[in-house]
Parts: C-alpha cells; structure tokens; sequence
C-alpha cells in the first residue's frame, strides 16, 4: 500500500466506509453460497444417495442402508458367498493411474530437463505448443490412438507391410509378444491391452506432467550438477545424487497429481482395457448412467474412490513431510 | 603436483569470441588470479581449465597430460562456485563427504574425513546442520572444504567472495590464502575485485575483452603496469595525453621529463599513481602549479584534488606524513617525478 492509499483510507469517515463494508460482505456471501449450490450439494447428494436403495425395475428410493458398501467390499451375496469384483475393479484403477502417472513423469522429465536448457524462445514455443495439446479432449485424443493402434489400419497393418511382422517372427520374439498378449496368431495386436490403455493414459497426461514439472526443472541451479561433476561424478551419479533428489517434491507432487487425476480416467479405460480389467469410474457409469440403473450402487463407488484418493493424497502429503523434513 | 599449461587455448560462443588464444603456466603450488571486468573471459577460462567447458582451439596440459578433452568429472579439479552450490538435500559433512562416497570411500570412514576437512576450515561441530542453516561465510567454508575432500591437484574458485559483506570478504580472502599456503595446492581465483586479488594472488592474470592484458606479481602489476588499461584497471591513476618529444612529453605548452624512448611527435597518455606525485614549494622540472579543488581525508590516506593546465591531478598522502597542509582555493606546486610516470603508446580513438 503506498503513502497516497493511507491518506485515503484514514481520510475515509465511518459513514462512508460502512456501506462498502456492506457490498465487500455481500460479495463474499454471494460467493460463498455458489460455492454451496455448486460444489458442496452435489457433493452430499452423492454422499446420500450412496444409502439409498435400488428399487428393481425402476429407479431408487432415499434410504439409510450400508447395503451399497457391504455389496462393493464383500459382494452383494454376502454372507453365503464372498466376492471382490468391485474392490479388483478398485484395484485395476489405482494399478492403471500409478503405472499411467508414473510412466508421464518418467519421460517427462528428461524432457522438460532438455526443455529448460533451450533457449528462452525455444522454451516458450514449446511450451505454447505444449499448453495448447491441453486443450484436446479425452475423447479425441482416445479416438486418434484407437485408430493408430486398431488391428487394420493402424500400426499393426503398417507392421505386417513393411514386414515387421515378419522379422519378429524370424528373431522369436512374435512368441514372446503373443504371451504377453500383444499379438495374435497372425500379427502384432496392441488393443485392447494394458499396453494400450497406460499408454494412451500416460499421453492424456503428459503435458500436464510437464507444465507442472518445468517451474521446479528451471529454477534448479546449473552449478550444483557443475559442482558435482568436478568433484568426480559421472552424468548418471550426478541425476541420482543431485539433480533427482533437488526436485523430489515436485516430482512426488506432480505424480500424486496425474494420479489423481488418472483415477477417474473413463474414456481411455472403456476403448483399452479389457473387459475383465475394467476400472471403478466405469463401473460408475454404467450404474449411474448406463445399463444398471443403480444410482445408489453408483454413488457408494464414487464416495469409495474419493475416498481411497483423499488416502493416497494424504499419505503423499505425509512422505513429501517426511521427506522435506530430512 | 605438476604446472597447469594453457597453450593457445580460445573459447567461441557463436559469433562471439569469449577467450582469445591465451598462453598461460600456472605454477604448481601458486596462487594465480584471473582479474578482469565483468565479461571480460575469465570465468569461461576457468571453466575450461575445470572441464565444464570445452576450448574451441588450444591445449590444456597438466604436467606432460593433454588433459584438453578429458572430461569434468575425470578431471577432478576441486572447485568452489560463485553461489557455493552446496546441495541442499545433504548435512554439512554429507555435502564435504560426497567426493569422497561417490569415489569409492566407505561411508563412515568418508563422513570422518569430512569431519576433519571442517576441522580444517574451523566449522567443527557444524556436521550435522542442514545447508540453509549456514550463514554466508560459513557456507563458503563448506565449499571450500568440500572442493578440498578429494585433494585436487588443482583448486578453482570462481569469485568466491562475491556473495559475503565486505567485512567478512576482508577476512576471508586472508583466511583463504593462510589455507593455500598451508596446503600448498595450484590455485586460480577468478575475481573482479582488484583488492582481493593483490591480497591473495602470487601472480595476477589481468584480463579484458578475451585477452590477457599482463600477467605478473601484484606489486610489479601496480607499479608497472604493462598498458593504459592495467593502469587505469588496477588501483587509481592520474592520465595525461601529449606528444613525444626528445627526451620529454608536450601536453599543452607543459613539458615533462619522461624516461622513455618513442619515435617523436608520436601521441603518448602518460599515468602516474595518486601517491608518486607529491606536492612541492619550488619550481623545478616537471614541477607544474595547481589550485587546490578539494581535500578528501579518509582517514588512513588524504586526497588533494587539483586543477592544473594540463587537466585534473589527484595526489595523495599516507596518514602522518608531512605534507604541506593545504585547503580548498590554496596555490601550490605538484611534482611528477619522471621515474615514476609511465608512458604508453596512445592509439587514435
């Protein structure tokens, strides 16, 4: 506040300053009660919902019953038989978002390291670029790689033209493609698979991987990888000893992120996996909104996964803590 | 230890010639700073010599070793950077014990040998503190002991005071040069700052624009300058411009007794040290009349500020010496004694 905005403020009298207290109150009260309306019912709706109780053949009614949640952690015939699907399809997410987020990070960071040695120009057209891939949705980015990795037009054809294929054949190594479920008897197939669905949910993720990891890559001093190299450090010792550990937090921080984020990962996830490796945000589709009609069922899920994701947030908080803390 | 050879090593930077072919021995055990302006090649020399940069055209020998391509980290030059670059993420005594862990050395006989390198620099008891508990000076001391860890053959600072208040700068560049001593180990300083390097260097590397200006002792750098930019680059000088004539220089209608031999009527700037002139009551050679402008006591030393035909002249006294006590408007005489004036070449601007 400068000298000038001092004398206003003491020149201002008690009458007219009670009026603009008034609008400053009625502002904040405003938007407070959009916060409500917008983010914290829907919120509780689904919250309550989740006790509701499905009525078959039609829709639901409002109810108290823990009969969603017993149905998601021991199944719905419990206690004559026991079954986890919903806590596999939990399993499948959480699996899904860590190899998806972890893979993002990996590659980009030698990238966004490489980023910050450009040129300041440079840095700043590949960032733009970098920003403007943000503003693709799932949806196309999920169709471009549907058709890049579709069995007859995409890469597996351009391996069985240009006789890919073949060599693979020749060296053995098809055998081995086959038992890890990436070819068929006749050539390579990459979809659906667990190969296509972390890929393509590591490329969703990507950009944001690298816009949140180049401000930490950037600011992080030349001279301290220098001072290593001259103590004797080879370039691997000097990214294990100095440069990863330097930028821990904002590499903890930024794949906690993506993980989050990957969680409720719906598209990649219904065009990729297989059905039997189907993850919790699309079981909550199709309760919600698709075939199953059990909004109640639906909405437990949801509160499950916000849930396990606010865990996993919180024991990141407590390691990144931990961490700061040595 | 052997001597660091530079011969014809030169940096480019694009279109830009950062170090021009340089020839340089750096003795072994001697401490040798690089003094220059900001931008003038010596931290891109420095850099070369540490292997963080590779020479566009020359040779880097250390003893009878071509160490030119030989890269950084098998150089193991112990080096201190400008901003210390201590790494956060270790203690104190990790940061000194890295060289030694990363090269092999079990971990608690390294951590030990740290401790007695913090000893050696006087942070006992410091081991344990993270790095962002230190003060300024006592982050440098780490860096130094940690440059020290892997007993280089060679020692590089890169304007090491340059982050301390002038007081501790003062104290440490003594320090520092007690250390080097003791160690005996090739060093080169990069500074800017010409007090830290007469305080601290056996030899002088004056450098401007990429080139090496003059390379020699501190006092002979002084007092001898070797052309107009050392003179007017290191301490203070008064400056004349004027004609060679036999036996003497023109500026104006004055004429000086120079010792010097120039082809005549060739365009001289002659350069004289504050304290070489001296203030006189008798006409005589070389002797010129002033007017007194301005007395600057600093204590330790005095300053008359003259004006004179032949341009501004600045003389100055040690404290308690018995010089003519003048004031502002006084008349008096200024004497440039003719062994104590340098003459150099003057170039056409």
């Amino acid at each position: 506040m400068t000298v000038a905005d001092d004398i206003d403020v003491a020149a201002d009298s008690p009458a007219e300053a009670t009026p603009r207290l008034i609008r400053k109150g009625a502002l904040y009260g405003v938007l407070s009660a959009l916060m409500v309306v917008f983010c914290v019912v829907p919120f509780i709706l689904v919250i309550v919902i989740s006790f509701g109780r499905k009525v078959e053949g039609a829709a639901w009614v409002w109810d108290f019953t823990f009969e969603n949640y017993q149905r998601f952690f021991v199944g719905v015939l419990w206690p004559d038989e026991v079954t986890f699907l919903y806590l596999q399809q939990l399993g499948y997410s959480f699996y899904f978002a860590i190899i998806a987020s972890l893979l993002a990070v990996l590659t980009a960071l030698p990238f966004t390291l490489l980023l910050t040695r450009l040129k300041r120009s440079a840095q700043a057209i590949w960032l733009v670029f970098i920003l403007s891939s943000l503003s693709m949705s799932e949806v196309f980015i999920v169709m471009g790689w549907d058709i890049l990795l579709s069995n007859n037009s995409g890469l597996p054809r351009l391996f069985q033209v240009t006789g890919l294929t073949q060599w693979l054949k020749d060296v053995g190594w098809f055998q081995t493609l086959r038992d890890i479920g990436l070819a068929n008897p006749r050539n390579v197939k990459f979809k659906p698979s667990e190969f296509a669905t972390i890929l393509t949910m590591s490329y969703l993720v990507w950009p944001y991987a690298v816009i949140l990891l180049y401000p930490a890559l950037s600011r992080l001093d030349p001279s301290l990888s220098e001072a290593a190299r001259t103590m004797g450090a080879s370039r691997w010792t000097v990214t294990r000893t100095v440069t990863l550990p330097s930028i821990r937090l904002p590499l903890m921080g930024t794949t906690l992120l993506l993980f989050v984020f990957l969680l409720g990962s719906y598209v990649t996830i219904s065009v990729f996996a297989t059905p039997d490796k189907q993850t919790t945000a699309v079981a909550i589709y199709s309760n919600i909104r698709g075939s199953n009609l059990n909004a109640p069922f639906g909405s437990a899920q949801a509160v499950i996964l916000l849930i396990s994701a606010s865990i996993c947030l919180y024991f990141g908080h407590l390691l990144n803590r931990k961490a700061e803390a040595r | 230890m052997t001597d660091l050879i530079l011969s014809g090593v030169s940096k480019t930077f694009g279109n830009t010639r950062a170090v021009e072919p340089t020839d340089l021995t750096f003795a072994k055990g001697q401490l040798t700073a690089l003094l220059g302006p900001s931008g003038c090649g010596k931290t891109t020399l420095l850099r070369m010599i540490a292997g963080l940069e590779n020479p566009t055209r020359g040779q880097i020998k250390l003893g009878d070793d071509d160490i030119t391509d030989l890269p950084a980290h098998k150089r193991k030059f112990g080096m201190v950077f400008q901003s210390f670059a201590l790494f956060p993420h270790y203690t104190v005594r990790e940061n000194v014990a890295y060289s030694l862990i990363i090269g092999g050395m079990s971990k608690p006989t390294a951590l030990e040998k740290a401790e007695s390198l913090l000893a050696t620099v006087q942070l006992n008891g410091f081991g344990d503190r993270r790095v962002g508990e230190l003060s300024g000076g006592q982050r440098q001391r780490v860096a130094i002991a940690r440059a020290l860890a892997q007993e280089p053959q060679v020692f590089l600072l890169d304007e090491p005071m340059s982050a301390l208040d002038a007081k501790l700068r003062e104290d440490m560049q003594v320090e520092l040069r007690l250390l080097q001593q003791r160690l005996g180990i090739t060093t080169i300083v990069v500074t800017h700052d010409q007090r830290e390097a007469m305080t601290m260097a056996d030899t002088i590397v004056v450098m401007s624009n990429g080139r090496v200006e003059q390379v020699a002792p501190p006092q002979d750098i002084y007092h001898r300058p070797a052309n107009v930019f050392v003179a007017d680059f290191i301490g203070k000088a008064n400056f004349f411009d004027g004609l060679y004539q036999s036996g003497g220089v023109m500026i104006g209608s004055q004429a000086l007794e120079v010792p010097a031999n120039f082809a005549p009527e060739s365009p001289v700037r002659l350069a004289i040290r504050p304290e070489s002139a001296c203030l006189a009551t008798e006409l005589g050679p070389n002797r010129i009349p002033a007017v007194v402008g301005f007395v600057r006591d600093l204590g330790p030393v005095r300053e008359y500020h003259l004006t004179t035909d032949i341009g501004p002249i600045i003389v100055e006294y040690a404290a308690g010496s018995d010089e003519q006590k003048l004031t502002a408007g006084d008349k008096t005489l200024v004497h440039l004694p003719p062994d104590a004036l340098r003459v150099y070449p003057r170039t056409a601007a």
